[in-house]
């Protein structure tokens, strides 16, 4: 599930272990992080390759298209439901 | 605004920069180990086992101090539970192989030893960024909210496996996913365990990856498994569930309570070809400096760090840190550590090209089965 377009990203932090294996996988040419060392929130990423949603042990990563109004999560896929967010 | 004047500076108080920063000192240079946590080793990624060769590798002392359990040796299941037993305590070795340890504590264990050696530590000081000038480097580091500039003649990256110096440095391509094990574990109870290392294999299991169960010292057992996202369309987390409830072991877990939550992203990746540039070196996790078939990385930190710090201690007063003159680490390190361990990445790269399953499962349990055996090469990377 690769977007093609620029999206941004948001943490459960009821999910979130702190570990930052987002930002190890991340490919931004600068480091694109939040000042908890996860994924950089609530900022563009156009590169979109969504690594750092995969990589996440506990799925706490959701993100939105920036240019559309749907908003879609990786996580809908555990079936415990964690990170899970409909919007 | 002052600045700190040190010969090294090493980001990152884990098993590699602390280990580094000991053996530079002792070799008679002025270090400086910054950490941005104020409680090194949290949160915890890594489930703790090494052995004994890796302690004495890193010239650490065995000490109860760190110590959560034993291990004898290894017990590697199939996935359908069929068994391969190394325990050495049979092929009549007495004392412990290897040890869990606690993480916090064998973090703040290696920092004291370094402070002890001569290394001055910094705690809740984060690196922003760097510029190279006049034959040195100097770092912004933002230590307990106000900013400090540190000059150096090298930084080392120890940074961890999202290290921003490498990425500074240019030295660090983006990670695949495909060679980034996606790892959860939890501490439980009312497992038991026999001081043996389990590793269960298994695409049913842990897609790329596998699962594991570690005596963890007073009656609790860590429960874990590293997957490979491209391999599985569902996260660790859920695997592990899966495993605990579903798996032929799932008997045992009955009764488990489950008292924490870790994980992490553990590098499966070949080291990085390059670990060194101007005024710059890169050691553990930075490095990728992990075991890629077991996914073991302190021993590789503990060792990589030693073989990173008496390099630096034998250039002595002489040191400068251009690239040129840092070769010499990359070099010495291949030649005692990159070769295996490049090795071992093609090793795990052929198993799971495999697509038949059932072979790829046989393989990897095969494998594991083999390393884990007294006279495996490997058993001492």
């Amino acid at each position: 599930m690769k977007p093609n377009r620029a999206v941004s990203f948001n943490i459960v932090w009821q999910a979130c272990i702190g570990c930052s294996a987002c930002v190890a996988v991340c490919p931004q040419p600068e480091p694109f992080v939040s000042p908890h060392d996860t994924i950089a929130l609530n900022t563009p990423c156009s590169i979109a390759c969504m690594r750092c949603v995969e990589v996440c042990p506990t799925s706490a990563i959701t993100f939105e298209r920036l240019a559309g109004v749907d908003i879609d999560t990786m996580a809908a896929k555990s079936p415990l439901g964690v990170g899970e967010r409909a919007g | 605004m002052s600045v700190y004047d040190v010969d090294v500076l090493v980001v990152g108080s884990g098993p590699a920069g602390a280990t580094t920063a000991r053996y530079a000192a002792q070799g008679g240079l002025r270090v400086l180990l910054v950490d941005k946590k104020s409680e090194l080793g949290t949160p915890v990624e890594c489930s703790g086992a090494l052995s004994e060769h890796a302690l004495e590798d890193g010239g650490v002392p065995i000490d109860e101090e760190y110590i959560l359990a034993p291990a004898y040796g290894f017990l590697t299941y199939a996935a359908g539970g069929e068994q391969i037993r190394h325990d050495y305590r049979s092929y009549g070795r007495a004392k412990p192989l290897g040890y869990v340890v606690d993480r916090k504590r064998f973090d703040r264990y290696l920092s004291s030893l370094a402070s002890l050696a001569g290394v001055e530590v910094w705690l809740r000081s984060r690196m922003r960024g760097y510029i190279i000038e006049d034959g040195h480097i100097y770092a912004r580091i933002e230590r307990l909210g106000s900013e400090q500039t540190v000059r150096a003649r090298v930084i080392v990256g120890a940074d961890g496996v999202m290290s921003h110096v490498a990425l500074w440095a240019g030295l660090s391509p983006a990670i695949r996913l495909q060679d980034m094990a996606s790892c959860l574990q939890y501490i439980v109870n009312n497992v038991e365990t026999e001081g043996l290392l389990e590793i269960i294999v298994g695409q049913a299991h842990a897609p790329g990856g596998y699962a594991w169960v570690f005596p963890k010292g007073g009656g609790y057992a860590e429960v874990g498994l590293g997957v490979i996202r491209t391999m599985t369309e569902y996260d660790a987390r859920c695997h592990l569930e899966r495993f605990m409830s579903q798996s032929f072991m799932r008997d045992r877990f009955a009764h488990a309570n489950i008292l924490e939550v870790q994980g992490g992203g553990v590098p499966l990746a070949a080291p990085l070809k390059k670990l060194v540039a101007d005024h710059i070196m890169l050691v553990g996790d930075a490095g990728r400096h992990v075991n890629p078939l077991t996914g073991g990385g302190l021993h590789t930190s503990l060792r990589g760090g030693r073989i990173a710090g008496e390099y630096l201690a034998s250039l002595g007063g002489d040191l400068v840190g251009e690239m040129g003159q840092l070769q010499g680490y990359q070099e010495q390190w291949f030649a005692q550590m990159g070769d295996d361990l490049t090795s071992l990445y093609r090793q795990r790269v052929a198993i799971f090209k495999e697509r038949d399953i059932e072979r790829q499962d046989a393989l990897l349990f095969e494998t594991l089965g083999q390393y884990f055996n007294p006279h495996s090469k490997y058993r001492k990377v």
